[in-house]
């Protein structure tokens, strides 16, 4: 059963407030700590009231507990048909994972039992050892805040070097595709992983300084029309974006949505994509965008 | 009257709540008729409490609206996953736990119910002072429960039935495995769970166009491959648009469509009571509990194979079983320069064919069972094609008369070219 209190978060601030304990010396500060990292905003109002009064007898009032081992669990049958399931995924190959003992375990899922239907069919080369290996390296840069070069084939087909720190490997499960964010570098911040040559460590004397250019938001207001469930659709298609909704009358609703300035273009099929059930308001740069489309459609006939 | 607590013990009702502040976050307290309003502001208050900086709220003349507005490209780990990890539980079960556990220290430590009895009030309760009283069946009860949840094994010997840890498997030395996977996989709250078992670690990856509403049905997601994998029939609540009230429905589920483009999951199921394979959102599902195994479970999965290949979306139309199919076929023109395009078009086709008729037309062309779901595609083709036909006149109409109401809504004329 996934809703238990086996995994729930006050279990979790208990068991590490235990761990604490059996250290010694615990202050209790020290245990509201722990509670604002690992628990829910109000949880200090409960878990140390509760273990302090003896509500749940597991620490005693001078701060010692009965407790003699730092608390474990073993997995769930759960949570090992869960991992057994991802070790069957073909994208676990990028990972050095070892899952042993769960040899007689039944996957929760297999790759049978569901589709993803909508992702584009140009995914990266997760099987591929070069591709693996680069992917390995680059974890362990960004751990390691470590200044790499790396070399990528350009439009031209040439191979071009540039000098970075990497801070991220971003995963878009649209598009099936990682790509590498980096500092440091004015001209290579976000690169496809598949189009990597290389990547090794910088051993060089330059200094790498980690300035990463702040992503640019921008925001765009659209009005739906709730005809042909465009009021449901539209929300869950854009629920990844930060923003906020209005009622503006029986059927008609404003959506103002904050969007990465990088990812206009995208923004604008996606707006085309609900027809005239979406209508951008404004601003009235980014209607003049879908405008100049229309016109160009008008423009092509569509016999 | 019970007082306020930050856990719940239904997730259910919560389910609904964070799907409607989350997805819409439009609608003022007094829009929540059909719940109380002592019920809204508890619900309120524990996602204050679970998600913080991620609630806001406006001012409209209908109210104080609430809404969750989260940027998931900045946000590392899913936030709705707090949400369960929020069960109640008694001041018993939290105590036995700890002290069970603390016991039954490694599988090689094996006790009977009554030698746990007597040591958890020897070595634990006694230094209390008013030691909790715990009776014989409450913990059998928990070890039992343990025991279904892989957490203990229970061992004859003789006439003595003794307890003891399951066998150790050991977490993934890899937490950026289970950052990943929690994050890409299905019920990927369970990878969450393993995670809060590990120690603090810096995160390697980020997530675009990521859906994470879908964390919220991963109980039902959960059940229903649990059904899958044993070839079960389930029943379930199935809360239909425009219904006041969900209706129970007998099914065989056979495959889960997820999509990464709306983040909208479908079950693919058999239901008897039609004889049809029929999508079924899974958002609308709940109370799922399985059933018998059923032996046309393996016919039925072929069956769903077959019709996939003339399924753009999730509606299986009426299914291969009467034939019918709608032929699509639309024509782009593509620039010289705009060799994206026709790339475009061949990893954003999920079926189908593209043929280049000439340097600069490229017509793609498919037979599916329902020509609807193509649309919103198509249209993010609009400044560009040419020609389109589709054997279903009445989407094609409706295709065109849209176009129209585009032209107009935007002020495209007719003198404009």
């Amino acid at each position: 059963m996934i809703f238990s209190e086996l995994y729930s978060a006050y279990y979790n601030t208990v068991a590490r407030i235990l761990a604490r304990l059996l250290e010694g010396d615990a202050t209790e500060k020290e245990l509201q700590e722990l509670v604002a990292a690992h628990a829910f905003g109000e949880s200090a109002l409960t878990i140390l009231p509760s273990l302090k009064s003896g509500k749940w007898q597991l620490m005693r009032p001078d701060l010692t507990t009965p407790i003699t081992h730092p608390p474990t669990m073993p997995l769930t049958g759960l949570e090992k048909r869960w991992l057994k399931a991802i070790s069957l995924d073909p994208r676990i190959r990028l990972f050095d994972l070892r899952l042993e003992g769960l040899e007689e375990v039944e996957p929760l899922f297999t790759q049978e039992d569901y589709l993803v239907y909508d992702r584009y069919g140009d995914g990266d080369p997760f099987a591929d050892e070069g591709y693996i290996r680069r992917f390995r390296f680059l974890r362990a840069a960004i751990r390691e805040h470590a200044p790499i070069t790396a070399g990528i084939v350009n439009r031209n087909g040439r191979e071009e070097r540039f000098r970075c720190i990497p801070v991220r490997l971003e995963y878009s499960e649209k598009d099936d595709k990682f790509r590498l964010l980096t500092a440091g570098c004015r001209f290579f911040t976000t690169v496809n992983l598949a189009r990597l040559t290389f990547c090794e460590r910088y051993c060089g004397e330059h200094v790498i300084r980690p300035f990463r250019r702040a992503a640019r938001y921008e925001s765009v207001t659209l009005r739906i029309t709730d005809e042909r469930n465009a009021l449901e659709r539209c929300m869950l298609h854009f629920a990844h974006f930060e923003k906020r909704a209005e009622r503006l009358e029986r059927n008609r609703y404003l959506v103002h949505i904050r969007y990465d300035s990088d990812d206009e273009l995208e923004l604008v099929i996606r707006v085309l994509s609900f027809g005239p059930l979406v209508e951008v308001t404004e601003p009235e740069r980014f209607r003049k965008l879908v405008r100049e489309r229309l016109k160009r459609q008008k423009s092509c006939g569509a016999r | 009257m019970s007082s306020y607590s930050e856990l719940i013990k239904n997730f259910e009702k919560i389910r609904a709540y964070m799907r409607e502040f989350y997805i819409y976050g439009f609608k003022s307290r007094d829009g929540y008729r059909s719940k109380s309003a002592r019920s809204y502001d508890d619900e309120r208050r524990r996602m204050e409490s679970w998600l913080g900086d991620h609630m806001g709220f406006v001012r409209t003349p209908e109210g104080k609206n609430v809404f969750i507005s989260i940027d998931s490209r900045s946000s590392q780990h899913n936030p709705f996953y707090k949400a369960w990890k929020s069960k109640s539980f008694t001041d018993g079960d939290i105590t036995l736990h700890f002290i069970l556990f603390d016991i039954l220290c490694s599988p090689a430590v094996r006790c009977s119910v009554s030698e746990l009895m007597r040591r958890m009030d020897e070595e634990y309760l006694s230094g209390f002072e008013t030691p909790m009283l715990l009776d014989e069946s409450t913990v059998r009860k928990k070890l039992e429960e343990y025991c279904g949840e892989g957490l203990l094994v229970r061992e004859r010997e003789g006439k003595r039935v003794l307890y003891r840890r399951a066998d150790l498997v050991g977490l993934p030395a890899e937490s950026d495995a289970l950052d990943f996977f929690s994050e890409v996989a299905p019920c990927g709250v369970v990878g969450s769970f393993l995670l809060d078992r590990t120690g603090l670690h810096e995160d390697v990856f980020a997530f675009k166009h990521h859906y994470i509403t879908g964390a919220m049905d991963s109980g039902v997601l959960a059940a229903l491959f649990s059904a899958m994998r044993s070839k079960r029939a389930v029943t379930a609540d199935n809360f239909s648009r425009g219904a006041r009230r969900p209706g129970r429905v007998r099914l065989v589920p056979l495959r889960v469509l997820i999509s990464v483009q709306s983040g909208r999951q479908h079950l693919l199921a058999y239901q008897p009571a039609t004889n049809r394979i029929k999508s079924f959102r899974v958002d609308y599902l709940s109370d799922v509990k399985l059933e018998e195994p059923t032996p046309r479970f393996d016919e039925l999965r072929a069956e769903l194979d077959s019709m996939q290949s003339k399924m753009w979306g999730v509606n299986p139309g009426r299914g291969s079983r009467d034939g019918q199919l709608e032929h699509v076929e639309f024509t782009v023109r593509v620039g010289l320069d705009e060799a994206y395009i026709v790339r475009r078009l061949e990893r954003e086709k999920r079926v189908g064919h593209v043929e280049r008729l000439d340097a600069g037309t490229y017509r793609f062309t498919a037979d599916v069972y329902d020509t609807t779901e193509l649309v919103p595609w198509i249209r993010t083709f609009i400044c560009r094609i040419s020609e389109l036909h589709f054997s279903n006149r009445t989407v094609e109409e409706r295709f065109r008369s849209d176009l129209e109401e585009m032209y107009r809504l935007y002020g495209v004329g007719e003198g404009e070219t």
